[in-house]
């Protein structure tokens, strides 16, 4: 997909800075920011809402929140386009 | 902008760090331990990819109840029809238990019975499952390392280099801090996935560019028009309801799967999108799916509850489950394109046209001829895909170890150079189209299912009205950053892919398995046994045909 609106929370007093959820997104919305030791999300709209971030992460310190409704199935009817 | 520039070596370079990348580093490794082995990845080894975004489904053949033979035969009559390489498959099947076994050796977590036996769930007559654990490419990848393959993520290979027809290494760049290396290698495996064009989220890693690199270095593609997979989805969530196809009804609460099908099949058909489509188009639609009382719902869920797994894959699930579940207020089903083009041609040893460069899984599946008339995986063959991609690593692992390195052709460094500025134009560019207007015409092409599933020569080129637009736009696209540049060279990839959809599949004037013409309803044996191979010639897009060796093979029309 491309040009999505889903939403990604972060609580930083809870991450721990393991990098898991930097390694675990597919498609580099994450990027890794070396002096904070926490994850930046850069990329929001090029997010997939795989929820492969907030599945790595032990510390509940992400919530991914889809919005369904700016994925695009691209059908000719306009119902799904 | 100006980056630094570094050159490299090593034995063998793969490229994709997925499932197929990870197995074949392994297996190298341990056959020929002193080889160096380098992975590089445009995310990260271990977590990219799709093995571990799926079912984790394997597929099983128990071998005291199904001889490859038989279930060969079933395959090339339902699945592949009489397109596939019997050979493969045959292999493939008879290969069954030993990938598994090497699986679970290396690490990976399948559940096992009281009497350490795998757990199996048939699943038809011939056909079984096991389930791996999410985590199966981390434990690959920690195998990998433990045996000494070296690894660069966030490393994407950009184009390969050849010496006089040979493989001589690659180009790649770091999309984190631009350096651009030159990596000259006595061996190349591409791993690097199949084309799914950015539709589908759980396949936004099959971008194709390695399939353009594999191209553009003259490697030739079979099977480009069977990359047009797609899958019923529900509207809302955009969620796949697998086996969704047996139970669709229209708006006039009519049973239309009985229009394209009389009993059950293996899994979703290209007619049951045909069918999606003709009842929309003569007013009938929505479409909704409709399950019988007490039935446990669309899916094989309750396969699912006995067999899940508790720890990744678990968590993996509920997330992407339960969020789903808010907004699924009903059944209402639609196609969700999903491509899986996969046309890199390869032989028996995995080796491409191109002499020291291989490719397997994801790239290569339907170019290895394998599967037949279907795009692949799953190819209607559920639990095939992480299967073929350890299959097709086990296979070239064998081959080289065999063959031996050779060491010969040299890095041109004038041909990587050109390479490097063709690359970071678009970091150059003061204006210019987005990566993203074009990846939009691209999909504006393939996601319509009229266009590119259910195919007819008229709306095939209204499709490439689209894509010549694109191709236009994609020489003059801008990048903002190197994430940006990564999707002006995928941009690029979804452009070729789709010209080489269109190019085969008005060729073939036939309809066969999943391929189907509007235009031309009918298979064709007698003049369409063949495959057709399509190869960058000085630029030029162009074809040939191969007829398919029938003769030798078991199963015939
Ligand atoms: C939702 C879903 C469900 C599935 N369910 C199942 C199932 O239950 N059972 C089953 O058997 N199969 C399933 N599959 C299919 C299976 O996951 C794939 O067939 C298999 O994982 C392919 O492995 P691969 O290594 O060939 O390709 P991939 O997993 O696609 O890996 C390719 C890797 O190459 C990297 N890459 C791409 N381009 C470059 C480049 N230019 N430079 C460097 N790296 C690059 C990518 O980032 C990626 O990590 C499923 C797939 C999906 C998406
Ligand atoms: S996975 Fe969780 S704890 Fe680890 S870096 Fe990411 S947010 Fe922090
Ligand atoms: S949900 Fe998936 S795509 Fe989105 S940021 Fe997390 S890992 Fe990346």
């Amino acid at each position: 997909m491309i040009n999505t609106a889903h939403r990604i929370e972060f609580f930083p007093e809870k991450c721990v800075g393991c990098q898991l959820c930097y390694k675990a997104c597919f498609v580099d919305v994450i990027r890794w920011d070396p002096e904070a030791k926490k994850p930046v999300f850069k990329y929001v709209s090029d997010c997939e809402h795989c929820f492969c971030c907030q599945a790595v992460c032990r510390k509940d310190a992400i919530r991914v929140i889809p919005d369904y409704s700016s994925e695009h199935l691209l059908q000719s009817f306009e119902r799904y386009a | 902008m100006s980056f630094e520039k570094k050159s490299l070596n090593c034995d063998i370079l793969v490229a994709g760090g997925g499932i197929g990348g990870l197995s074949f580093a392994v297996s190298i490794k341990e056959r020929m331990p002193e080889t160096d082995v380098l992975v590089i990845e445009k995310q990260t080894a271990g977590y990219s990819g799709k093995a571990n975004k799926g079912g984790g489904v394997l597929q099983y053949f128990d071998p005291e109840k199904v001889q490859p033979i038989d279930f060969l035969k079933l395959h090339v009559k339902e699945i592949g029809c009489y397109l596939g390489d019997q050979d493969m498959m045959l292999r493939y099947v008879a290969m069954n238990k030993e990938m598994i076994d090497k699986l679970s050796e290396w690490g990976v977590s399948i559940p096992r019975d009281e009497n350490g036996r795998y757990r199996v769930m048939p699943t038809g007559p011939m056909t079984a499952m096991i389930r791996a654990d999410l985590d199966i490419t981390v434990q690959v990848r920690r195998r990998a390392e433990k045996l000494g393959v070296r690894f660069m993520d966030k490393t994407a290979l950009s184009d390969l280099l050849t010496d006089g027809g040979r493989i001589a290494g690659a180009a790649a760049f770091s999309i984190i801090d631009g350096t651009f290396y030159v990596i000259q290698a006595k061996a190349v495996v591409l791993a690097t996935g199949s084309q799914n064009y950015r539709i589908g989220s759980m396949w936004s890693s099959g971008r194709g560019d390695g399939i353009a690199a594999a191209y553009r270095a003259g490697a030739e593609m079979r099977n480009a028009e069977f990359g047009n997979f797609a899958q019923l989805a529900k509207v809302k969530s955009h969620h796949e309801v697998v086996f969704g196809e047996n139970n669709m009804y229209n708006a006039q609460g009519e049973f239309i799967t009985r229009n394209f099908r009389k009993t059950r099949e293996t899994d979703i058909s290209s007619t049951a999108i045909r069918e999606w489509y003709v009842q929309m188009k003569s007013g009938k639609g929505p479409i909704h799916l409709e399950f019988g009382e007490g039935h446990p719902g669309p899916g094989a869920s309750a396969l699912q509850d006995r067999l899940r797994d508790q720890s990744y894959g678990q968590r993996f699930r509920e997330f992407n489950e339960s969020s789903a579940a808010e907004v699924d207020t009903d059944l209402e089903v639609c196609p969700l394109f999903i491509g899986e083009q996969s046309p890199v041609c390869v032989g028996h040893d995995m080796q491409t046209t191109v002499a020291g460069l291989y490719a397997i899984g994801d790239c290569s599946y339907c170019g290895s001829g394998a599967p037949g008339a279907v795009p692949a995986p799953p190819g209607r063959n559920r639990g095939s895909g992480i299967l073929n991609a350890v299959f097709a690593a086990l296979v070239c692992a064998e081959s080289i170890a065999d063959s031996g390195l050779s060491d010969g052709a040299k890095v041109d460094m004038a041909q990587a150079e050109a390479c490097r500025e063709r690359l970071f134009a678009p970091l150059e560019r003061n204006e210019g189209t987005s990566a993203k207007e074009v990846i939009a015409l691209v999909q504006k092409a393939m996601a319509p299912v009229e266009q590119s599933v259910f195919m007819s020569k008229d709306r095939m080129e209204l499709a490439m009205q689209y894509i010549k637009k694109a191709r236009e736009l994609s020489g003059k696209m801008k990048a903002e950053d190197l994430h940006d540049l990564l999707s002006c060279h995928e941009a690029e990839a979804m452009v070729l892919s789709a010209e080489m959809h269109f190019f085969a599949s008005d060729i073939r004037k036939e309809s066969r398995g999943w391929f189907l013409r509007e235009d031309y309803p009918d298979m064709d044996n007698e003049n369409w046994l063949k495959w057709i191979i399509v190869k960058n010639v000085n630029g030029e897009m162009t074809y040939t045909t191969r007829d398919i060796p029938i003769e030798k093979w078991p199963v015939r029309p």
